[in-house]
């Protein structure tokens, strides 16, 4: 991006309309100037209802480039402070236990920053910050119609399971391998879970509500509270909903007696 | 309505699918825990589709999918697997699978898939 002004809002207290100076390595936001060095994370959020840049550099910078948006992102995503992998990429390769049939490898960066990991390309900046992150394994894929060992990562978005595939030197992908490992184990939880417990996760993955999974597993209600309850504990899981249930007082009773003549009414039965 | 034959060797993961597909509307014709039933049980009920596990005890799904196709060519069978068998499920594409999914797999994906397949 050669030098270059826009005119942006950034957030304090209010969105105030600030002079944004981008040039090859460092941007002046106002009178301040940022060195890309200086950012270790960032990302498309939303914020105080408008959709901007979280610029993590310290503290956090909240700037709405509004049309320039995705190119000025894509520009900070390639420059800030990262580790970054020469690969090629499938991202997302499969979603929700679906191969994405419209995905191509992609040849761009595998980048790792202080609290996301990235598949970069000119045409794709996907971030994923670590605690999305699912798993990692070698796997052996068809790639030119050539077998090669791939790096899979799955990690959650939007409540779906996406797995992505990364092709590097083996060496590399070795390293990724062992990096990405140790991130997933600080992650797990302190407690191992039980043949139930996992069959209950799969269950709310998959999509089933709480009603379904008793009937299924053939478990009681508190029982059930009793495992999110844990899974809640350890933050495996969070609360979205809770159930009520209820027993007819005399009145709701005498409502269902009255609705149960009205339907027997034209029969002799 | 669509009749859905299930095939897996796991009683958790076939009650799962029976779950998601009956409540899609779909019919289920039966269940089998291996290939070797599941070759069986498609003679007898003539499904519609077939969701078959690959990695069973007895037969497994690769096998039961080649038995299946000699007893009838346009059978449509949807293989489920995991991440990292990319060579079976080539495989099984090879040998007729009209699609697949993968484990993890959430249910409205599963139910689009099924109904892809179904041409609903």
């Amino acid at each position: 991006m050669p030098e270059t002004k826009l005119i942006a809002e950034v957030f304090d207290k209010d969105w105030v309309k600030v002079e944004v100076l981008i040039g090859e390595k460092s941007m002046t936001i106002g009178k301040e100037t940022l060195d890309f060095r200086a950012i270790s994370d960032l990302e498309l959020t939303q914020h105080a209802k408008k959709e901007c840049i979280r610029i993590k550099a310290g503290r956090d910078i909240f700037i709405n480039f509004g049309e320039k948006q995705k190119s000025v992102f894509r520009y900070l995503a390639f420059n800030m402070k990262s580790d970054k992998f020469a690969v090629y990429f499938l991202s997302p390769a499969i979603r929700g236990g679906v191969l994405v049939s419209d995905s191509k490898w992609e040849k761009g960066y595998f980048s790792i920053t202080e609290s996301a990991v990235w598949f970069l390309s000119p045409e794709k900046q996907i971030r994923i910050p670590l605690s999305s992150l699912g798993s990692v394994s070698m796997d052996k894929r068809t790639v030119g119609e050539k077998q090669r060992l791939v790096l899979a990562i799955t990690h959650m978005d939007e409540k779906e399971v996406v797995t992505s595939f990364i092709l590097c030197p083996e060496t590399t992908l070795e390293l990724l391998q062992g990096y990405l490992k140790r991130i997933l184990e600080q992650q797990k939880p302190k407690e191992r879970l039980s043949e139930l417990e996992e069959q209950i996760l799969t269950m709310v993955y998959t999509g089933l509500d709480s009603a379904s999974i008793e009937s299924i597993l053939g478990i009681k209600t508190d029982d059930l509270n009793k495992i999110y309850d844990k899974f809640v504990s350890l933050g495996i899981a969070r609360i979205v909903k809770v159930r009520k249930e209820i027993e007819l007082t005399p009145k709701g009773v005498a409502i269902v007696s009255e609705s149960a003549k009205k339907l027997g009414g034209g029969r002799s039965g | 309505m669509v009749r859905v034959l299930i095939v897996d060797d796991t009683a958790f993961m076939r009650k799962l699918l029976k779950n998601i597909l009956f409540s899609a509307g779909f019919d289920i014709a039966g269940e089998a825990e291996n290939g070797k039933q599941a070759v069986e049980l498609y003679k007898q009920l003539k499904p519609d589709i077939v969701t078959m596990d690959i990695v069973m005890p007895e037969m497994n799904g690769i096998e039961a999918l080649k038995e299946i196709k000699k007893i009838d060519p346009n059978a449509k069978v949807v293989m489920c697997t995991a991440v990292g068998q990319e060579q079976m499920m080539k495989m099984a594409i090879k040998l007729g699978a009209k699609g697949y999914i993968v484990k993890p797999f959430q249910a409205p994906k599963v139910i689009e898939e099924l109904k892809k397949v179904a041409r609903i």
